[in-house]
Protein backbone atom coordinates (compact mmCIF):
# COMPACT_ATOMS: atom_id res chain seq x y z
CA UNK A 1 0.00 0.00 0.00
CA UNK A 2 1.17 3.54 -0.79
CA UNK A 3 0.03 6.35 1.50
CA UNK A 4 0.60 10.06 0.93
CA UNK A 5 0.30 12.28 3.99
CA UNK A 6 -0.16 16.05 4.05
CA UNK A 7 0.97 18.20 6.96
CA UNK A 8 1.41 21.95 7.26
CA UNK A 9 4.83 21.42 8.84
CA UNK A 10 7.27 18.60 9.47
CA UNK A 11 9.98 18.82 12.08
CA UNK A 12 11.17 17.10 15.21
CA UNK A 13 9.18 17.62 18.39
CA UNK A 14 6.03 19.09 16.82
CA UNK A 15 2.79 17.20 17.52
CA UNK A 16 1.36 16.62 14.06
CA UNK A 17 4.84 15.99 12.63
CA UNK A 18 5.52 13.29 15.23
CA UNK A 19 2.13 11.73 14.50
CA UNK A 20 2.89 11.54 10.77
CA UNK A 21 6.44 10.34 11.39
CA UNK A 22 5.40 7.49 13.74
CA UNK A 23 2.64 6.40 11.42
CA UNK A 24 4.86 6.55 8.33
CA UNK A 25 7.67 4.63 10.05
CA UNK A 26 5.22 1.92 11.08
CA UNK A 27 3.90 1.67 7.49
CA UNK A 28 7.35 1.25 5.92
CA UNK A 29 8.26 -1.26 8.65
CA UNK A 30 5.25 -3.32 7.59
CA UNK A 31 6.39 -3.23 3.98
CA UNK A 32 4.22 -0.36 2.75
CA UNK A 33 5.27 2.95 1.27
CA UNK A 34 4.74 6.35 2.83
CA UNK A 35 5.41 9.89 1.64
CA UNK A 36 4.98 13.02 3.71
CA UNK A 37 4.43 16.30 1.86
CA UNK A 38 4.65 19.42 3.98
CA UNK A 39 5.40 23.11 3.74
CA UNK A 40 9.13 23.78 3.87
CA UNK A 41 9.37 25.07 7.44
CA UNK A 42 13.21 24.99 7.18
CA UNK A 43 13.38 23.05 10.46
CA UNK A 44 15.23 19.76 11.08
CA UNK A 45 13.62 16.36 11.13
CA UNK A 46 14.85 12.84 11.65
CA UNK A 47 12.92 9.98 10.16
CA UNK A 48 13.46 6.40 8.95
CA UNK A 49 15.09 6.80 5.58
CA UNK A 50 12.56 4.55 3.90
CA UNK A 51 9.98 7.30 4.51
CA UNK A 52 10.00 9.88 1.71
CA UNK A 53 9.69 13.48 2.84
CA UNK A 54 8.99 16.32 0.43
CA UNK A 55 9.05 19.85 1.76
CA UNK A 56 7.71 22.47 -0.60
CA UNK A 57 8.55 26.16 -0.42
CA UNK A 58 5.82 28.79 -0.69
CA UNK A 59 6.74 31.95 -2.61
CA UNK A 60 3.97 34.08 -1.10
CA UNK A 61 2.95 35.01 2.44
CA UNK A 62 -0.65 35.62 3.44
CA UNK A 63 -1.75 38.40 5.79
CA UNK A 64 -3.04 35.80 8.25
CA UNK A 65 -2.95 32.07 8.94
CA UNK A 66 -6.06 31.37 6.85
CA UNK A 67 -4.86 32.94 3.61
CA UNK A 68 -1.37 31.58 4.22
CA UNK A 69 -2.79 28.06 4.51
CA UNK A 70 -4.95 28.43 1.40
CA UNK A 71 -1.93 29.43 -0.68
CA UNK A 72 0.31 26.83 0.98
CA UNK A 73 -2.15 24.14 -0.11
CA UNK A 74 -1.43 25.11 -3.73
CA UNK A 75 2.14 23.90 -3.31
CA UNK A 76 1.09 20.76 -1.42
CA UNK A 77 -1.37 19.86 -4.19
CA UNK A 78 1.14 20.48 -6.91
CA UNK A 79 3.85 18.27 -5.40
CA UNK A 80 1.43 15.58 -4.22
CA UNK A 81 -0.17 15.39 -7.67
CA UNK A 82 3.23 14.99 -9.35
CA UNK A 83 4.14 12.17 -6.97
CA UNK A 84 0.82 10.37 -7.36
CA UNK A 85 0.88 10.72 -11.14
CA UNK A 86 4.37 9.33 -11.49
CA UNK A 87 4.42 6.72 -8.72
CA UNK A 88 0.76 5.80 -8.23
CA UNK A 89 -0.60 6.09 -4.70
CA UNK A 90 -3.54 4.39 -2.96
CA UNK A 91 -4.66 6.88 -0.35
CA UNK A 92 -4.33 10.48 0.83
CA UNK A 93 -4.20 11.25 4.53
CA UNK A 94 -4.42 14.87 5.59
CA UNK A 95 -4.09 16.48 8.98
CA UNK A 96 -6.23 19.26 10.41
CA UNK A 97 -7.97 22.09 8.56
CA UNK A 98 -4.69 23.49 7.26
CA UNK A 99 -4.27 20.66 4.73
CA UNK A 100 -7.94 19.96 4.04
CA UNK A 101 -8.25 22.17 0.90
CA UNK A 102 -5.41 20.20 -0.68
CA UNK A 103 -6.67 16.83 0.53
CA UNK A 104 -10.15 17.43 -0.86
CA UNK A 105 -8.92 18.69 -4.25
CA UNK A 106 -6.54 15.73 -4.63
CA UNK A 107 -9.22 13.23 -3.64
CA UNK A 108 -11.60 14.64 -6.25
CA UNK A 109 -9.08 15.02 -9.05
CA UNK A 110 -7.12 11.82 -8.54
CA UNK A 111 -10.16 9.83 -7.36
CA UNK A 112 -8.34 8.47 -4.33
CA UNK A 113 -9.75 7.66 -0.90
CA UNK A 114 -9.22 10.34 1.74
CA UNK A 115 -8.47 9.94 5.44
CA UNK A 116 -8.49 12.97 7.74
CA UNK A 117 -7.06 13.20 11.23
CA UNK A 118 -8.57 15.98 13.30
CA UNK A 119 -6.06 16.71 16.05
CA UNK A 120 -8.36 19.39 17.46
CA UNK A 121 -11.36 21.34 16.18
CA UNK A 122 -11.82 25.10 15.91
CA UNK A 123 -14.60 24.82 18.50
CA UNK A 124 -12.19 23.18 20.93
CA UNK A 125 -9.63 25.91 20.30
CA UNK A 126 -12.17 28.54 21.32
CA UNK A 127 -13.53 29.66 17.92
CA UNK A 128 -11.60 32.90 18.18
CA UNK A 129 -10.20 35.27 15.59
CA UNK A 130 -11.48 36.63 12.28
CA UNK A 131 -11.24 33.36 10.42
CA UNK A 132 -12.70 30.92 12.95
CA UNK A 133 -15.84 30.38 10.88
CA UNK A 134 -13.93 29.80 7.63
CA UNK A 135 -11.62 27.36 9.41
CA UNK A 136 -14.54 25.53 10.95
CA UNK A 137 -16.17 25.31 7.50
CA UNK A 138 -12.99 23.66 6.22
CA UNK A 139 -13.11 21.14 9.07
CA UNK A 140 -16.70 20.38 8.13
CA UNK A 141 -15.79 20.02 4.44
CA UNK A 142 -12.81 17.75 5.11
CA UNK A 143 -14.64 15.42 7.47
CA UNK A 144 -17.62 15.35 5.10
CA UNK A 145 -15.45 14.37 2.13
CA UNK A 146 -13.31 11.89 4.10
CA UNK A 147 -13.77 8.15 3.86
CA UNK A 148 -12.43 7.86 7.40
CA UNK A 149 -11.99 10.43 10.16
CA UNK A 150 -9.53 9.90 13.01
CA UNK A 151 -9.44 11.81 16.25
CA UNK A 152 -6.79 11.50 18.94
CA UNK A 153 -8.95 12.03 22.05
CA UNK A 154 -12.54 11.93 23.33
CA UNK A 155 -13.02 15.70 23.53
CA UNK A 156 -12.25 16.01 19.85
CA UNK A 157 -14.51 13.05 19.11
CA UNK A 158 -17.43 14.81 20.79
CA UNK A 159 -16.77 18.04 18.93
CA UNK A 160 -16.46 16.25 15.59
CA UNK A 161 -19.71 14.38 16.25
CA UNK A 162 -21.76 17.32 17.44
CA UNK A 163 -20.14 20.41 15.90
CA UNK A 164 -19.24 18.90 12.53
CA UNK A 165 -22.01 16.27 12.29
CA UNK A 166 -19.69 13.48 11.27
CA UNK A 167 -21.45 10.08 11.22
CA UNK A 168 -20.10 7.83 13.94
CA UNK A 169 -19.61 4.99 11.46
CA UNK A 170 -16.62 6.65 9.79
CA UNK A 171 -15.13 8.09 12.96
CA UNK A 172 -12.39 6.40 15.01
CA UNK A 173 -10.64 7.55 18.15
CA UNK A 174 -7.02 6.51 17.95
CA UNK A 175 -4.80 7.78 20.75
CA UNK A 176 -1.26 8.17 19.38
CA UNK A 177 0.13 7.41 22.85
CA UNK A 178 -1.61 4.03 23.03
CA UNK A 179 0.04 0.73 22.24
CA UNK A 180 0.14 -0.31 18.58
CA UNK A 181 -2.11 2.61 17.55
CA UNK A 182 -0.68 2.67 14.04
CA UNK A 183 -2.04 -0.81 13.33
CA UNK A 184 -5.57 0.46 13.92
CA UNK A 185 -5.03 3.19 11.33
CA UNK A 186 -3.53 0.70 8.89
CA UNK A 187 -6.52 -1.59 9.36
CA UNK A 188 -8.85 1.27 8.58
CA UNK A 189 -6.85 2.06 5.43
CA UNK A 190 -7.27 -1.57 4.40
CA UNK A 191 -11.02 -1.44 5.02
CA UNK A 192 -11.37 1.73 2.94
CA UNK A 193 -9.41 0.22 0.05
CA UNK A 194 -11.41 -3.02 0.26
CA UNK A 195 -14.66 -1.06 0.07
CA UNK A 196 -13.38 0.93 -2.89
CA UNK A 197 -12.41 -2.32 -4.63
CA UNK A 198 -15.86 -3.70 -3.99
CA UNK A 199 -17.52 -0.59 -5.37
CA UNK A 200 -15.36 -0.77 -8.49
CA UNK A 201 -16.26 -4.41 -9.06
CA UNK A 202 -19.96 -3.75 -8.60
CA UNK A 203 -19.91 -1.00 -11.19
CA UNK B 1 -9.66 25.64 -27.82
CA UNK B 2 -11.31 25.24 -24.43
CA UNK B 3 -10.06 27.95 -22.07
CA UNK B 4 -11.43 28.25 -18.54
CA UNK B 5 -12.06 31.85 -17.50
CA UNK B 6 -11.90 32.54 -13.78
CA UNK B 7 -13.45 35.85 -12.76
CA UNK B 8 -15.23 36.91 -9.61
CA UNK B 9 -17.81 38.87 -11.60
CA UNK B 10 -19.64 38.08 -14.84
CA UNK B 11 -22.81 39.72 -16.20
CA UNK B 12 -25.47 40.19 -15.06
CA UNK B 13 -23.38 40.60 -11.89
CA UNK B 14 -20.96 43.47 -12.38
CA UNK B 15 -19.21 45.94 -10.17
CA UNK B 16 -16.29 47.03 -12.31
CA UNK B 17 -15.16 46.57 -15.88
CA UNK B 18 -13.97 42.97 -15.60
CA UNK B 19 -17.43 41.47 -16.03
CA UNK B 20 -18.05 43.23 -19.34
CA UNK B 21 -14.52 42.48 -20.54
CA UNK B 22 -14.89 38.76 -19.83
CA UNK B 23 -18.29 38.59 -21.47
CA UNK B 24 -17.21 40.36 -24.65
CA UNK B 25 -14.04 38.29 -24.90
CA UNK B 26 -15.72 34.94 -24.18
CA UNK B 27 -18.62 35.63 -26.53
CA UNK B 28 -16.29 36.63 -29.35
CA UNK B 29 -14.10 33.55 -28.80
CA UNK B 30 -17.20 31.36 -28.98
CA UNK B 31 -18.23 33.05 -32.24
CA UNK B 32 -14.75 32.24 -33.58
CA UNK B 33 -15.25 28.54 -32.92
CA UNK B 34 -13.67 28.14 -29.48
CA UNK B 35 -15.37 26.70 -26.42
CA UNK B 36 -14.76 29.10 -23.54
CA UNK B 37 -16.07 28.13 -20.12
CA UNK B 38 -16.59 30.78 -17.45
CA UNK B 39 -16.35 29.99 -13.74
CA UNK B 40 -17.55 32.71 -11.46
CA UNK B 41 -19.36 33.60 -8.27
CA UNK B 42 -23.13 33.29 -7.96
CA UNK B 43 -25.69 33.35 -5.20
CA UNK B 44 -26.41 29.71 -5.91
CA UNK B 45 -24.86 26.96 -7.96
CA UNK B 46 -26.10 27.22 -11.53
CA UNK B 47 -25.17 26.64 -15.14
CA UNK B 48 -26.13 28.83 -18.03
CA UNK B 49 -25.41 28.73 -21.77
CA UNK B 50 -25.43 32.15 -23.32
CA UNK B 51 -24.13 33.23 -26.73
CA UNK B 52 -22.07 30.06 -27.09
CA UNK B 53 -20.45 30.46 -23.68
CA UNK B 54 -20.82 27.90 -20.90
CA UNK B 55 -21.15 29.76 -17.59
CA UNK B 56 -20.95 28.09 -14.18
CA UNK B 57 -21.60 29.92 -10.94
CA UNK B 58 -20.65 28.70 -7.50
CA UNK B 59 -21.76 30.22 -4.21
CA UNK B 60 -19.34 31.34 -1.52
CA UNK B 61 -19.52 31.71 2.21
CA UNK B 62 -20.72 34.83 3.95
CA UNK B 63 -18.44 34.02 6.88
CA UNK B 64 -15.37 35.75 5.41
CA UNK B 65 -14.30 38.80 7.37
CA UNK B 66 -12.52 40.50 4.49
CA UNK B 67 -12.22 40.37 0.69
CA UNK B 68 -8.91 38.49 0.64
CA UNK B 69 -10.23 35.58 2.67
CA UNK B 70 -13.45 35.67 0.65
CA UNK B 71 -11.40 35.39 -2.55
CA UNK B 72 -9.42 32.49 -1.04
CA UNK B 73 -12.61 30.68 -0.07
CA UNK B 74 -14.26 31.35 -3.44
CA UNK B 75 -11.09 30.14 -5.14
CA UNK B 76 -11.36 26.79 -3.38
CA UNK B 77 -15.03 26.41 -4.42
CA UNK B 78 -14.18 27.37 -8.00
CA UNK B 79 -11.32 24.87 -8.08
CA UNK B 80 -13.58 22.02 -6.96
CA UNK B 81 -16.06 22.92 -9.71
CA UNK B 82 -13.22 23.03 -12.25
CA UNK B 83 -12.08 19.53 -11.20
CA UNK B 84 -15.61 18.24 -11.78
CA UNK B 85 -15.98 19.96 -15.17
CA UNK B 86 -12.54 18.82 -16.29
CA UNK B 87 -13.63 15.20 -15.87
CA UNK B 88 -16.37 15.69 -18.45
CA UNK B 89 -14.15 17.52 -20.91
CA UNK B 90 -10.59 18.64 -20.39
CA UNK B 91 -9.63 22.29 -20.36
CA UNK B 92 -6.65 23.56 -22.34
CA UNK B 93 -5.70 26.29 -19.91
CA UNK B 94 -6.96 28.55 -17.15
CA UNK B 95 -7.28 32.31 -17.70
CA UNK B 96 -7.52 34.50 -14.58
CA UNK B 97 -8.77 38.08 -14.48
CA UNK B 98 -7.30 40.30 -11.72
CA UNK B 99 -6.17 39.34 -8.23
CA UNK B 100 -9.53 38.10 -6.95
CA UNK B 101 -9.23 35.22 -9.44
CA UNK B 102 -5.63 34.38 -8.51
CA UNK B 103 -6.32 31.94 -5.63
CA UNK B 104 -8.77 29.91 -7.73
CA UNK B 105 -6.77 30.00 -10.95
CA UNK B 106 -3.46 29.06 -9.33
CA UNK B 107 -5.20 26.23 -7.47
CA UNK B 108 -6.62 24.94 -10.76
CA UNK B 109 -3.22 25.27 -12.40
CA UNK B 110 -1.57 23.20 -9.66
CA UNK B 111 -4.23 20.52 -9.27
CA UNK B 112 -5.09 20.02 -12.94
CA UNK B 113 -1.59 20.76 -14.25
CA UNK B 114 -2.90 23.37 -16.69
CA UNK B 115 -1.04 26.36 -18.13
CA UNK B 116 -2.25 29.67 -16.75
CA UNK B 117 -2.77 33.04 -18.43
CA UNK B 118 -3.31 36.10 -16.25
CA UNK B 119 -4.88 39.38 -17.36
CA UNK B 120 -4.00 42.34 -15.16
CA UNK B 121 -6.70 44.99 -15.46
CA UNK B 122 -5.30 47.24 -12.73
CA UNK B 123 -2.85 47.07 -9.83
CA UNK B 124 -3.24 47.53 -6.09
CA UNK B 125 -0.37 50.03 -6.25
CA UNK B 126 -2.29 52.12 -8.79
CA UNK B 127 -5.72 51.72 -7.17
CA UNK B 128 -5.03 52.83 -3.63
CA UNK B 129 -1.45 51.98 -2.76
CA UNK B 130 0.07 49.39 -0.49
CA UNK B 131 0.59 50.94 2.88
CA UNK B 132 -1.16 48.37 5.05
CA UNK B 133 -0.36 44.69 5.40
CA UNK B 134 -3.74 43.96 3.86
CA UNK B 135 -2.96 46.04 0.75
CA UNK B 136 0.50 44.49 0.58
CA UNK B 137 -1.07 41.02 0.54
CA UNK B 138 -3.25 41.99 -2.44
CA UNK B 139 -0.14 43.31 -4.19
CA UNK B 140 1.60 40.00 -3.41
CA UNK B 141 -1.32 38.04 -4.85
CA UNK B 142 -1.04 40.09 -8.03
CA UNK B 143 2.66 39.31 -8.12
CA UNK B 144 1.93 35.61 -7.49
CA UNK B 145 -0.50 35.62 -10.44
CA UNK B 146 2.17 36.99 -12.77
CA UNK B 147 4.72 34.55 -11.31
CA UNK B 148 2.55 31.48 -11.83
CA UNK B 149 1.20 32.50 -15.24
CA UNK B 150 2.91 31.34 -18.43
CA UNK B 151 1.71 34.51 -20.14
CA UNK B 152 0.57 37.82 -18.69
CA UNK B 153 -1.81 40.12 -20.56
CA UNK B 154 -2.12 43.80 -19.76
CA UNK B 155 -4.70 46.16 -21.18
CA UNK B 156 -2.54 49.22 -21.79
CA UNK B 157 0.77 49.85 -23.55
CA UNK B 158 2.22 52.02 -20.80
CA UNK B 159 0.49 49.86 -18.19
CA UNK B 160 2.31 46.80 -19.48
CA UNK B 161 5.63 48.52 -18.64
CA UNK B 162 4.27 49.37 -15.20
CA UNK B 163 3.22 45.74 -14.59
CA UNK B 164 6.53 44.44 -15.90
CA UNK B 165 8.56 46.62 -13.56
CA UNK B 166 6.30 46.31 -10.53
CA UNK B 167 6.23 42.50 -10.49
CA UNK B 168 9.51 41.90 -12.31
CA UNK B 169 7.80 39.95 -15.08
CA UNK B 170 10.20 38.57 -17.72
CA UNK B 171 9.96 40.38 -21.05
CA UNK B 172 8.89 37.26 -22.98
CA UNK B 173 5.86 36.74 -20.72
CA UNK B 174 4.29 40.16 -20.94
CA UNK B 175 1.75 41.14 -23.60
CA UNK B 176 -0.31 44.20 -24.37
CA UNK B 177 -3.80 43.72 -25.74
CA UNK B 178 -6.16 46.68 -25.58
CA UNK B 179 -9.76 46.36 -24.53
CA UNK B 180 -12.36 46.39 -27.24
CA UNK B 181 -15.73 47.91 -27.92
CA UNK B 182 -18.77 46.01 -29.08
CA UNK B 183 -19.79 48.33 -31.91
CA UNK B 184 -22.95 46.38 -32.57
CA UNK B 185 -24.23 47.38 -29.13
CA UNK B 186 -23.83 51.02 -30.14
CA UNK B 187 -25.19 50.64 -33.66
CA UNK B 188 -28.26 48.60 -32.74
CA UNK B 189 -29.17 51.37 -30.42
CA UNK B 190 -31.67 53.84 -31.88
CA UNK B 191 -33.05 55.33 -28.69
CA UNK B 192 -32.83 59.10 -28.41
CA UNK B 193 -32.70 60.76 -25.05
CA UNK B 194 -34.78 63.75 -24.19
CA UNK B 195 -32.35 66.66 -24.25
CA UNK B 196 -34.43 68.63 -21.77
CA UNK B 197 -34.03 65.92 -19.13
CA UNK B 198 -30.42 67.08 -18.91
CA UNK B 199 -30.08 70.57 -20.30
CA UNK B 200 -31.87 73.60 -21.68
CA UNK B 201 -32.51 73.80 -25.44
CA UNK B 202 -29.50 75.99 -26.17
CA UNK B 203 -27.07 74.16 -23.89
CA UNK B 204 -24.47 71.62 -25.04
CA UNK B 205 -23.71 68.57 -22.90
CA UNK B 206 -20.18 68.02 -21.63
CA UNK B 207 -20.32 64.51 -20.23
CA UNK B 208 -18.43 62.68 -17.48
CA UNK B 209 -18.98 58.93 -17.10
CA UNK B 210 -17.18 56.95 -14.42
CA UNK B 211 -16.93 55.99 -10.80
CA UNK B 212 -16.57 59.13 -8.75
CA UNK B 213 -13.31 58.52 -6.97
CA UNK B 214 -10.12 60.58 -6.93
CA UNK B 215 -8.47 58.15 -9.38
CA UNK B 216 -11.03 59.16 -12.02
CA UNK B 217 -10.45 62.87 -11.38
CA UNK B 218 -14.03 64.23 -11.14
CA UNK B 219 -12.76 66.91 -8.73
CA UNK B 220 -10.37 68.31 -11.33
CA UNK B 221 -13.17 68.62 -13.84
CA UNK B 222 -15.35 70.39 -11.28
CA UNK B 223 -12.52 72.84 -10.62
CA UNK B 224 -12.25 73.49 -14.36
CA UNK B 225 -15.96 74.18 -14.84
CA UNK B 226 -16.09 77.93 -14.06
CA UNK B 227 -13.28 78.66 -16.53
CA UNK B 228 -15.32 76.88 -19.21
CA UNK B 229 -18.71 78.48 -18.58
CA UNK B 230 -17.06 81.92 -18.28
CA UNK B 231 -16.20 81.64 -21.97
CA UNK B 232 -18.92 79.31 -23.24
CA UNK B 233 -22.12 79.71 -21.34
CA UNK B 234 -23.75 76.94 -23.43
CA UNK B 235 -21.65 74.27 -21.69
CA UNK B 236 -23.76 72.05 -19.42
CA UNK B 237 -21.95 69.44 -17.34
CA UNK B 238 -23.60 66.07 -16.84
CA UNK B 239 -21.89 63.80 -14.33
CA UNK B 240 -22.86 60.11 -14.48
CA UNK B 241 -21.56 57.29 -12.34
CA UNK B 242 -21.51 55.60 -8.98
CA UNK B 243 -19.08 56.13 -6.11
CA UNK B 244 -18.83 59.22 -3.94
CA UNK B 245 -21.50 61.04 -5.97
CA UNK B 246 -22.99 62.98 -3.04
CA UNK B 247 -19.58 64.33 -2.09
CA UNK B 248 -18.82 65.58 -5.60
CA UNK B 249 -22.38 66.75 -6.16
CA UNK B 250 -22.21 69.04 -3.12
CA UNK B 251 -18.99 70.64 -4.31
CA UNK B 252 -20.13 71.00 -7.92
CA UNK B 253 -23.56 72.36 -7.03
CA UNK B 254 -22.17 75.00 -4.69
CA UNK B 255 -19.79 76.15 -7.43
CA UNK B 256 -21.92 75.78 -10.53
CA UNK B 257 -25.58 75.59 -9.49
CA UNK B 258 -27.82 74.72 -12.45
CA UNK B 259 -24.88 74.42 -14.86
CA UNK B 260 -24.07 70.97 -13.56
CA UNK B 261 -26.41 67.99 -13.35
CA UNK B 262 -26.02 64.68 -11.53
CA UNK B 263 -28.71 62.37 -12.93
CA UNK B 264 -27.99 59.56 -10.46
CA UNK B 265 -28.54 56.04 -11.78
CA UNK B 266 -29.00 55.90 -15.55
CA UNK B 267 -29.85 52.73 -17.48
CA UNK B 268 -27.43 51.35 -20.09
CA UNK B 269 -29.85 52.44 -22.81
CA UNK B 270 -30.02 55.99 -21.48
CA UNK B 271 -26.23 56.11 -21.13
CA UNK B 272 -25.68 55.06 -24.75
CA UNK B 273 -28.12 57.77 -25.78
CA UNK B 274 -26.30 60.35 -23.70
CA UNK B 275 -22.92 59.43 -25.16
CA UNK B 276 -24.24 59.76 -28.69
CA UNK B 277 -25.96 63.04 -27.92
CA UNK B 278 -23.21 64.73 -25.88
CA UNK B 279 -20.97 67.38 -27.40
CA UNK B 280 -17.94 65.72 -25.88
CA UNK B 281 -16.76 63.32 -23.20
CA UNK B 282 -14.31 64.36 -20.49
CA UNK B 283 -12.15 61.70 -18.78
CA UNK B 284 -9.94 63.52 -16.27
CA UNK B 285 -8.43 60.38 -14.66
CA UNK B 286 -5.12 60.65 -12.86
CA UNK B 287 -4.50 56.91 -13.19
CA UNK B 288 -6.00 54.76 -15.93
CA UNK B 289 -4.46 51.44 -17.02
CA UNK B 290 -6.77 51.37 -20.04
CA UNK B 291 -9.95 53.42 -19.71
CA UNK B 292 -12.85 52.15 -21.78
CA UNK B 293 -14.89 55.37 -21.69
CA UNK B 294 -13.05 57.21 -24.52
CA UNK B 295 -13.63 54.19 -26.77
CA UNK B 296 -17.31 54.01 -25.90
CA UNK B 297 -17.58 57.70 -26.68
CA UNK B 298 -15.74 57.06 -29.94
CA UNK B 299 -18.16 54.27 -30.83
CA UNK B 300 -20.89 56.92 -30.41
CA UNK B 301 -19.06 59.38 -32.71
CA UNK B 302 -18.21 61.58 -29.74
CA UNK B 303 -14.74 63.01 -29.14
CA UNK B 304 -13.05 62.88 -25.72
CA UNK B 305 -10.96 65.34 -23.75
CA UNK B 306 -8.87 62.95 -21.66
CA UNK B 307 -5.80 63.09 -19.44
CA UNK B 308 -2.51 62.14 -21.01
CA UNK B 309 -2.07 59.08 -18.78
CA UNK B 310 -1.87 55.30 -19.18
CA UNK B 311 -4.14 53.78 -21.79
CA UNK B 312 -5.54 57.13 -22.90
CA UNK B 313 -2.17 57.99 -24.45
CA UNK B 314 -3.14 55.35 -27.02
CA UNK B 315 -6.92 55.49 -27.10
CA UNK B 316 -7.01 59.23 -27.80
CA UNK B 317 -5.02 60.77 -30.66
CA UNK B 318 -4.50 64.43 -29.81
CA UNK B 319 -6.24 66.86 -32.18
CA UNK B 320 -7.45 63.95 -34.32
CA UNK B 321 -9.85 61.79 -32.25
CA UNK B 322 -9.94 64.01 -29.17
CA UNK B 323 -7.76 66.22 -27.03
CA UNK B 324 -5.26 65.45 -24.30
CA UNK B 325 -5.16 67.47 -21.11
CA UNK B 326 -2.51 67.29 -18.39
CA UNK B 327 -3.54 65.02 -15.53
CA UNK B 328 -4.74 66.70 -12.33
CA UNK B 329 -4.62 70.09 -14.04
CA UNK B 330 -7.98 71.95 -14.10
CA UNK B 331 -6.56 74.80 -16.22
CA UNK B 332 -5.47 72.33 -18.85
CA UNK B 333 -8.87 70.58 -18.85
CA UNK B 334 -10.63 73.95 -19.23
CA UNK B 335 -8.27 75.00 -22.02
CA UNK B 336 -8.87 71.84 -24.07
CA UNK B 337 -12.64 71.74 -23.49
CA UNK B 338 -12.81 75.37 -24.59
CA UNK B 339 -10.84 74.65 -27.76
CA UNK B 340 -13.40 72.02 -28.72
CA UNK B 341 -16.37 74.22 -27.87
CA UNK B 342 -14.88 77.05 -29.90
CA UNK B 343 -14.97 75.07 -33.14
CA UNK B 344 -18.02 72.77 -33.41
CA UNK B 345 -17.05 71.62 -36.89
CA UNK B 346 -13.66 70.46 -35.67
CA UNK B 347 -15.32 68.85 -32.65
CA UNK B 348 -17.61 66.77 -34.92
CA UNK B 349 -14.73 65.89 -37.25
CA UNK B 350 -12.76 64.49 -34.27
CA UNK B 351 -15.83 62.47 -33.20
CA UNK B 352 -16.06 60.89 -36.65
CA UNK B 353 -12.33 60.14 -36.71
CA UNK B 354 -12.60 58.54 -33.27
CA UNK B 355 -15.33 56.22 -34.54
CA UNK B 356 -13.29 55.26 -37.59
CA UNK B 357 -10.24 54.55 -35.45
CA UNK B 358 -12.23 52.27 -33.12
CA UNK B 359 -13.55 50.34 -36.12
CA UNK B 360 -9.99 49.76 -37.27
CA UNK B 361 -8.19 49.13 -34.01
CA UNK B 362 -10.38 48.16 -31.08
CA UNK B 363 -12.67 45.38 -32.26
CA UNK B 364 -13.23 42.28 -30.15
CA UNK B 365 -12.72 39.99 -33.18
CA UNK B 366 -9.13 41.18 -33.37
CA UNK B 367 -8.60 41.15 -29.61
CA UNK B 368 -9.95 37.63 -29.31
CA UNK B 369 -7.61 36.42 -32.05
CA UNK B 370 -4.63 38.04 -30.30
CA UNK B 371 -5.68 36.40 -27.04
CA UNK B 372 -5.92 32.92 -28.51
CA UNK B 373 -2.50 33.56 -30.06
CA UNK B 374 -1.17 34.13 -26.54
CA UNK B 375 -2.90 30.91 -25.46
CA UNK B 376 -0.81 29.11 -28.08
CA UNK B 377 2.34 30.60 -26.52
CA UNK B 378 1.17 29.49 -23.07
CA UNK B 379 0.59 25.94 -24.33
CA UNK B 380 4.11 25.64 -25.70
Amino acid sequence: MKVLMLSKEFHDGEGVSEYCKNLAEYLVEKGHEATIVSFDDKADYHVDQRVKVQKVPLPIEGDNIYSWAMMMNNELKNRAREIVETEGYDLIHCNDWSTIPGGVSLKKHLELPLAVTVHSTENERGFEGDHAELISELEWEGTFEADAVFVTKDDTKNSVLFDLDVPEAKLKTVDPYSHDWQSRILNTYKEILKQKEKLLQEN
Amino acid sequence: MRPLFVTWEYPPYKAGGIAAHCEDLATTMAAQGHNPVVLTYGEKEETEYRDGVEIHRVPATDAASDTISWAMHLGHQIEKKAIELNKQEKFDLVHAHDWMAVPGATGIKKTLALPMVFTVHSTQEGRDGRDSEYQETIHNLEWYGTYEASQVITVGREFSEEVKNLYEVPENKINYIPNGVDLEKFDKHSYSINHNDYALDWEKIVLFVGRMYPQKGPGHLIEAMPEITDRYDEAKFVMCGSGATEYYKDIAKSKMGEKVHFPGYVSDRELLGLMKHAEMMVTPSVYEPFGIVPLEAAASNTMTVGSYVGGMKDTIVHEYTGLHSYPADPDSIAYQVNRALEDPGWNDWMGDNARERVEENFQWEQISAWTTGIYQDALR
